[in-house]
Order: C-alpha cells, then structure tokens, then sequence
C-alpha cells in the first residue's frame, strides 16, 4: 500500500519496508491479546481472593489426614482443605494447616472448635461409619458471631457432646466415685435421654469426683432446685428391710454408667447454669432425702421408749398409717425423772415430720403440723411407736398408729429439745414370740420317722397296684369271696369309718379303729390256710365224683369249660395268684408291724398334713385287703378246679372226638340222602 | 537443508518479476491491480506489518496457555467425592502417569501438550522476526518448510482437548464416577486456537522478500 508499485522494478529492500511498518498505526487485532490479558488476569485474581486464609489447627496426631485431600466442613459442607500437616517446635503435637474458604473465614473466631471425624464404636453404637470409604475429616464448629478472627487453634481430642449452639443448662454434678461413669453417658428423665455427662474430672477442692451435665431445652425447665439426681450406672442389687431388689437399667447404663435426675417435689426456685448437684446412689436414697432437702419447715419431734432400739437406724421410715411422712433423724439415750424422782433412762428418737406429707398445705409450717399432732393424740389417741419393718422384721420404723382406748395422753410441746409424742409399746414382741414359736413348731416335727413310715407304706402300695395280675383278676371271683366272708364286711364298716374321719381331732381314734381293724385283717388272713383246707376236699371230692355222673352232667360242665378256657384270666390265674400272695403277705407284714403304726402314731400327733395324707392312704387299705381277700379266694377254687382239670381234659378231648366222629359219620349219612334219597329207602 | 542445487539459480518471485501474487488463488497479477480478477480477493503486496496479527494472535495464545498449564485440566470424582477428588494440571498428569509406570501415554500427553504448542510459539515467532530479512535460497526453503509443518500440526493440537472432552461425556457413572472439564481445558483450546490463527495470518510471501537480487554464486 505504501510501496509505490512500479512495474518490473526490483523489490525495494525490506529494511525500508520495516521502518515504515513501525511508523504505521497500530492495528485492531492488538485488541485481541489485550482481552485476553485482561481475562486472565481477572481469573488469576479470582482465583487469589478466594483462595481463602490459612488457619492453623493442633493435634496430638494427625490421623487419617491426608494434605490436599483431607477436608475441613462445617455442618458436613466441605469448607476447606488441608494444605500442608507439620510438627510443633518440641514435635509434640501436629500444625495442621487447613485453607479456609473465603466466605466463612470470616466467621471463624476464638470460639471456633476442630475436632477429627472418624469412625467410631462405643457403647452408644457404631458411628461415621461413612468415613470409612471417604477417609477422616476435620470438623469445625463456630458461631456466626463476628468476633476477632484466629488463626491457631488447638482441635479436641474427640468430638464435643454438646454443640456450642445447643440450647440448655449445664450443671455440675459431684459424686464420691466416678465407678461406672464415663464421657457421654446419658442423663436420663423418667428413662428419656435428655442429656449427656461430660468433663468428668476429680475436683482440687475436696475427695470427690465432678462432672459437667449438659440437659438439653426444654427439658432444663425441669430442672429446679428440688431436682435430686442419682447413679443408674449398671446394675443394682440390694437387700433391704422391703425385700431383695435387683435394678438394672438400659444396656448402655449398665457399659457407660449413667444419671438420673427428678423433680419429685415441687416449689424449688429455677436453677441457674452451673448448679451443682451431689449424684445419690441410688432412685430410693435420692427419695428419701427428699425430706431433707424438700423444705425447711420440718417438724422435729422425739418419743421416748423403753424397747430395744436394734434395728431402729437413723434415716428409717416414720409411717402414719402406712404413708412416709418422715424419718428418724437421731437416736439418743435420754435420763428422765418419773413422778417419784427416779431416774430413768429411756431412748429419745427424733424425727423430721414433713407437713406436706400430712396432708397440710404447701405453705403450712411446722408449728401447723404440730397442732396437728396434738389434736390428733387428743382426740383419736394417736401413738408413736416402733414397728419392724420389712417382711423379715430385722429393721424397725416408727409409726404413728391409733391405738382406740389408750390411756389419756398429751403432746409434751415444753420438752426439750423437741416435743415428745406419747408412745406405746412396740408390736415387736408378738411379733417375735410368734416366730419363734412357729419356728419351734417347725424343729419339732418327727419329720423323719414320719417320712420312713410314709415311704414303707407307699412302697407296699405300689407293689400292689403297680402289679399287673392284680388288675387282671376276674371280678366274679373277687365277688365270690367278697360275699363269703364275715371278716370282710367288719373291715369295710371300720373302713368306712377311717373314711369318715378326716379331721385331725379324731386321728387318735380313727388310728385305734385302724389298729383293730388290722388285728381283723390278720384274723382274716389267718383263716385263708382254712378256706384253702376246705376248698381242698371239696376239690378231693370232685376227683372221687364218679365219671358216670361227670358224663351225665357233661353238657354243663362242657360249657362251663370252654367260657374258662377262652379267658386269659383262666391261663394267668396260677401266676397271679402266687405274686398276690406275696404281695399280700408283704403288706400285711408291713401293716402288723407294730412300729409303724406306733411312729405313724407319733407322727400323726404332730403333723396335720401328714395325717391327711396318711388318712388318704388308710382309705385305700380295705379296698387292697379286699383284693387280697378275693384274690386268695380264687386262687382256693381254681386251686380246686386245677386239681381235677387234666381229668376233665382228657374226658372231655375223648367226648369231644367222639361227638365230631359221630357227627362225620351222620353228615356223610345226611349227604348221601340228599345226594340220593332212594338209596336210603332202597338201601343203594 | 535442501540440496544447494536444486536452488543454485537466482530465484525468480513475483514480487521481484513485478506482480502481486492472490492470496486466496494463488494467481498472480500486475502490481496495479488491487482485485483478484479470478476469485476477487482484495490483492495485497507482502507487507511486514502483516506481521502485526501474527504477533498479536501469538502472544493471545501465549497468555492463554498460561492458565492452561496452572489450572487443572480434568476433575475426577469417585463415589461421589466421597473417596476423593483428584484434580490434575497438564504438567501434574504427566508426573502422576509417570509415577504409575505408564510412560508411553506420559510421553505422548507431553509432547501433545507441552513439546508441541511451546515449539509452534517458538516457531512462529521466529518465523515472525526472520520474516523479510536477507535470506539465502536455502535459508528461505528451510522457513517455508517450518511454516508448512507449524501449519499442519495445528490443527492436530488440540488432542487434549478432544481427551478432556471424551471423557466428561463418557465417564458420567453417577455415583460411582465422574469427569468434568476443568478451567485448563478452555484456556488450552483457546490458546491452541490463538496459535492457528496465528500461523495463518503468517504472510509466506514475506519469507521471498529477504532473497538477495542475484545469486551469490552466480
């Protein structure tokens, strides 16, 4: 353009061509690299603002933290990085220096808290178990507060329980031990978690152990001044005046300890933070010091007594009509002046009397409750006096007690130091005279001898009716025998009589009865070789009967015969009436036996229950010496019977032959008839 | 480079025989003219300051290879940031692939975008300054060959680019995994870009320029 073009001339040279190019103007495509200058400076400075400040975290170590991965976050939104991990000057702990988004450095002041998230197993369960798979981070916790802004913090060593932003009340807890607590355990209301013991340290001033309670809103509202908290760390098992109890409470109390708190009485003022409590060993300790604690307006009054105080303890139940409405606070031994100035020691109990728990008002003093107390010993003849307590009445409690027709008596109020109920008596002594004499009662029982005759006789028993020859024995016989015999029919009417007499009173008696009864039996069994003798001849003459009237009768007997011979009865009589015998002949060994019955005797003087038992047993006496009766009586008549029965067989196999024969031939006769009647006419 | 004899000859140039050569077609015309009769682009002699663009679209992509080269190139999300997130630049792949025992792939990702782009700066601004200065026929053989090789690299430059690209599009597994571009991957295709802009509005006629009249030989 600035060349002057001339044809065919030779090219200028460039120098000249490279001076005027630097005179030229400067060309529009300069914009471009410009722009792009601009561009990426602005990217660069963006880039620079928000990178964020560096802050500065120490740990004991630095766990799972890797630099440029490991993140810093804020309610789980990653707000930062790590950037680089080293040592303190003594190498004693881990700078971890993390850069912080520019947005919310400026929130991170002197509050601020770091604390490493990793997976963590404890007895409250399994937790961040996802920081397994995305490595550990670093968690921070400020407010949004604008304060002076930090750059070097120390991180926890775990993470906080309570997050600074939580609403509640953190109180402060003392106990004499921490056994069983530990960081985190829960504080519980009515068994509903509500908070958590944390900080648990040994305290410089005294012996005992503080923690630090966080209660969260709106359960702090129940905390007053009257709250009482107590230990439900693990398990409790106690053995008191009420009985044995056993406690155990959540899984997690029982591994990590916990408390308890409530509110039992109203009208404590509203606590302020850092209230400190004293933990109670136990739910019923902390209810009971109630009374100490609940108000100020307690009526203390004393009885004087001549009883024994053991058992009696500072700290028992007084009890006014089964109610708790106070508690023994002092035992003391007072010297006291009778009517004819003799001295006299008696024991002075004082007692803390609660108003409320009589039923007063909420504001009634103890002046009220005393009024109270006198009217009511004038007018219902209220009495102070010691009770045991507890089922075992090893400890003892004071009870105020309306005692009707008592001698006339007043509400001492001049005594000193405190006003004395009239008392009576304890009920201790009947108590306790009762028991002894049930348990000598107990000691004198002949429990032994009557165990060894009880078990003789139920041996006996069972032989008997364990043997199964004695059910099989056929009933007709057993009737046969039944209705013969005269000894019999005495012992089912003593019998009937030992069934009758079931009371303890007439057990004497009823044993005399028994006593004749088993002299009938022996008399009875006695006559048996009689019966057997008698039912031998009669067998003996069944053998001398001519066999002329055995055929004559053979019909009959032929019958007979076979109803025996088709019983299995009839088969198994011989056996069962050699075991019957012996059984018998045991029992009545055992029955005569003189002893038995005489510590049967003894036995049945002393104990009722062993006598109904007994009595139970006699009861079935007649119906086993029946069967004894019948069974011996059968076996006299089979013995008859048996005697002459290979006689009868042999007679009777022959007859019977004979019969069948005579019927062939008459059936064969009866075909050919039929087959050809005219053979029978014509004789072919 | 090339065989002397194949140039032992003065070189015969259009400018020198008196005539502008078209850009576009190639066909020469008269120095007066100032239009292409044939195809009708404007008719320009080889002018150095030309050269203006080449400087201006080379340094363009001289600054926007910078950020190419510090901001990372390609965002890796696994489980979904859960095991981590790895962000790498040009120059920290490399490293990391080496590190992983995976040379060759290290060496062509070098070369692609390191070797490559800073040679083409280097070329073309070379080729920018020596432009019309005294050359022998040889010297200016040599230039027009660089020319031509920077002009066919360019358009293969931008394979990381096309990597970057690939995978955010295939690698998007939810969950599991995921690629996405990070700010290096503009700024290198930019810059890439820059550059073949930038050899392109490199006039060749300006490398016969600096031919002596006659030969030194002859």
């Amino acid at each position: 353009m600035t060349d002057k073009p001339e044809p065919l001339k030779p090219a200028s040279p460039v120098r000249k061509t490279a001076a005027r190019a630097a005179q030229a103007g400067v060309n529009v495509i300069w914009i471009v690299p410009i722009v792009a200058l601009i561009v990426t400076l602005g990217i660069a400075w963006n880039s620079f603002r928000d990178r964020g400040s560096l802050i500065e975290i120490e740990f004991a170590d630095a766990t799972g933290i890797t630099p440029g991965d490991t993140t810093l976050r804020f309610r789980e939104i990653t707000v930062g990085q790590v950037e680089s991990v080293a040592f303190n000057d003594d190498l004693s702990k881990v700078i971890v220096s993390v850069r912080v988004d520019g947005d919310v450095a400026q929130y991170i002041d002197s509050d601020a808290s770091f604390w490493i998230v990793r997976p963590q197993v404890s007895a409250q369960g399994v937790t961040r178990l996802d920081t397994v798979l995305s490595g550990a981070f670093i968690e921070g916790y400020w407010d949004a507060d604008v304060q002076q802004t930090a750059t070097e913090f120390t991180g926890l060593q775990r993470p906080p329980l309570v997050r600074g932003d939580q609403a509640g009340t953190w109180v402060k807890l003392s106990m004499p031990s921490a056994d069983g607590m530990s960081e985190g355990a829960p504080v519980l209301f009515r068994g509903v978690e509500v908070g958590r013991v944390e900080n648990i340290r040994l305290s410089e001033e005294d012996d005992s152990v503080l923690a630090d309670a966080f209660i969260e809103a709106p359960h702090n509202a129940r905390l007053t001044t009257a709250s009482v908290f107590w230990d439900t760390s693990g398990f409790s098992l106690s053995l008191g005046a009420q009985g044995i109890s056993f406690n155990v409470n959540s899984l997690s109390s029982v591994l990590q300890g916990g408390v308890a708190f409530d509110t039992i009485v109203s009208g404590g003022n509203p606590i302020e933070a850092g209230h400190e409590y004293p933990i109670l060993a136990d739910e019923s300790s902390a209810r009971s010091t109630l009374f100490a604690t609940d108000d100020n307006d307690r009526l203390r009054v004393g009885m004087l007594i001549d009883d024994s105080l053991q058992g009696l303890e500072k700290g028992a139940d007084v009890q006014f009509k089964g109610l708790r409405i106070g508690q023994v606070t002092g035992l003391a031994v007072n010297v006291a002046t009778d009517d004819s100035d003799n001295a006299e020691v008696k024991q002075l109990v004082t007692m803390a009397i609660s108003p409320r728990r009589m039923g007063l008002p909420d504001d009634a003093t103890a002046e009220d409750a005393l009024a109270l107390l006198t009217n009511e010993v004038a007018e219902s003849s209220l009495r102070a006096r010691v009770a045991s307590a507890g089922f075992l009445g090893t400890s003892l409690m004071v009870e105020l007690v309306q005692i009707p027709g008592a001698e006339p008596a007043t509400v001492d109020a001049t005594a000193e130091p405190v006003p004395l109920i009239p008392s009576v008596e304890g009920d201790l002594d009947d108590f306790t005279a009762s028991a002894q004499g049930l348990v000598n009662r107990i000691g004198n029982l002949p429990i032994e001898e009557l165990l060894n005759s009880a078990r003789d006789a139920l041996d006996s028993v069972t032989a008997l009716a364990s043997n199964e020859d004695t059910r099989a024995i056929p009933t007709a016989l057993r009737k046969a025998i039944e209705d013969g015999s005269v000894a019999l029919s005495d012992i089912s009417g003593i019998t009937g009589d030992l069934r009758e007499a079931n009371s303890g009173e007439t057990i004497a008696r009823m044993l005399d009865e028994a006593s004749s009864a088993f002299k009938a039996i022996t008399d009875a069994a006695v006559d048996i070789p009689e019966m057997v003798d008698q039912i031998d001849v009669a067998a003996a003459s069944v053998e001398e009967f001519g066999f002329a009237e055995v055929s004559v009768q053979v019909e009959g007997i032929l019958a007979d015969l076979r109803a025996m011979l088709g019983s299995d009865d009839a088969e198994a009589l011989p056996r069962n009436l050699s075991n019957t015998l012996e059984a018998a002949s045991g029992l009545l060994n055992d029955l005569r036996d003189g002893n038995a019955a005489g510590s049967l005797n003894n036995a049945l003087d002393s104990a009722s229950s062993a006598a109904d038992e007994i009595a139970r047993s006699v009861q079935q006496l007649p119906q086993l010496i029946q069967s004894l009766q019948t069974t011996a009586a059968r076996a006299d008549t089979l013995f008859a019977s048996y005697g002459s029965r290979s006689a009868f067989n042999n007679e009777l196999i022959s007859a019977l032959r004979e019969l069948s024969r005579a019927s062939a031939s008459f059936g064969s006769v009866a075909r050919l008839i039929e087959r050809n009647p005219r053979a029978f006419i014509l004789g072919r | 480079m090339s065989a002397p004899s194949e140039h032992s000859g003065p070189v015969m140039t259009a400018h020198r025989a008196g005539l502008t050569g078209c850009h576009s077609c190639g066909r020469v015309w008269p120095q007066d003219h100032t239009k292409c009769l044939r195809c009708g682009t404007h008719l320009s002699p080889p002018d150095r300051r030309s050269l203006q663009k080449v400087w201006a679209w080379l340094i363009a992509g001289l600054i926007m290879y910078i950020p190419a080269n510090l901001f990372p190139m390609m965002s890796t999300q696994t489980f979904a940031g859960l095991a981590g997130n790895s962000e790498s630049t040009i120059l920290g792949g490399v490293v990391e692939l080496m590190h992983h025992g995976s040379y060759d792939i290290a060496i062509i990702v070098f070369v692609a975008s390191i070797i490559v782009p800073v040679g083409k700066f280097i070329a073309i601004a070379w080729l920018a300054i020596v432009a019309g200065r005294p050359a022998t026929v040889d010297q200016a053989h040599t230039r027009l060959k660089i020319y031509e090789v920077v002009e066919f690299i360019g358009r293969w430059s931008m394979i990381d680019v096309f990597v970057v690209a690939i995978l955010s599009a295939l690698v998007q597994l939810g969950f599991m995994a995921s690629v996405h571009p990070g700010p290096a991957a503009a700024s290198f295709a930019l810059s890439v870009a820059f550059t073949m802009l930038s050899a392109q509005s490199f006039d060749a006629r300006l490398i016969w320029r600096g031919l002596p009249l006659r030969s030194r030989t002859g």
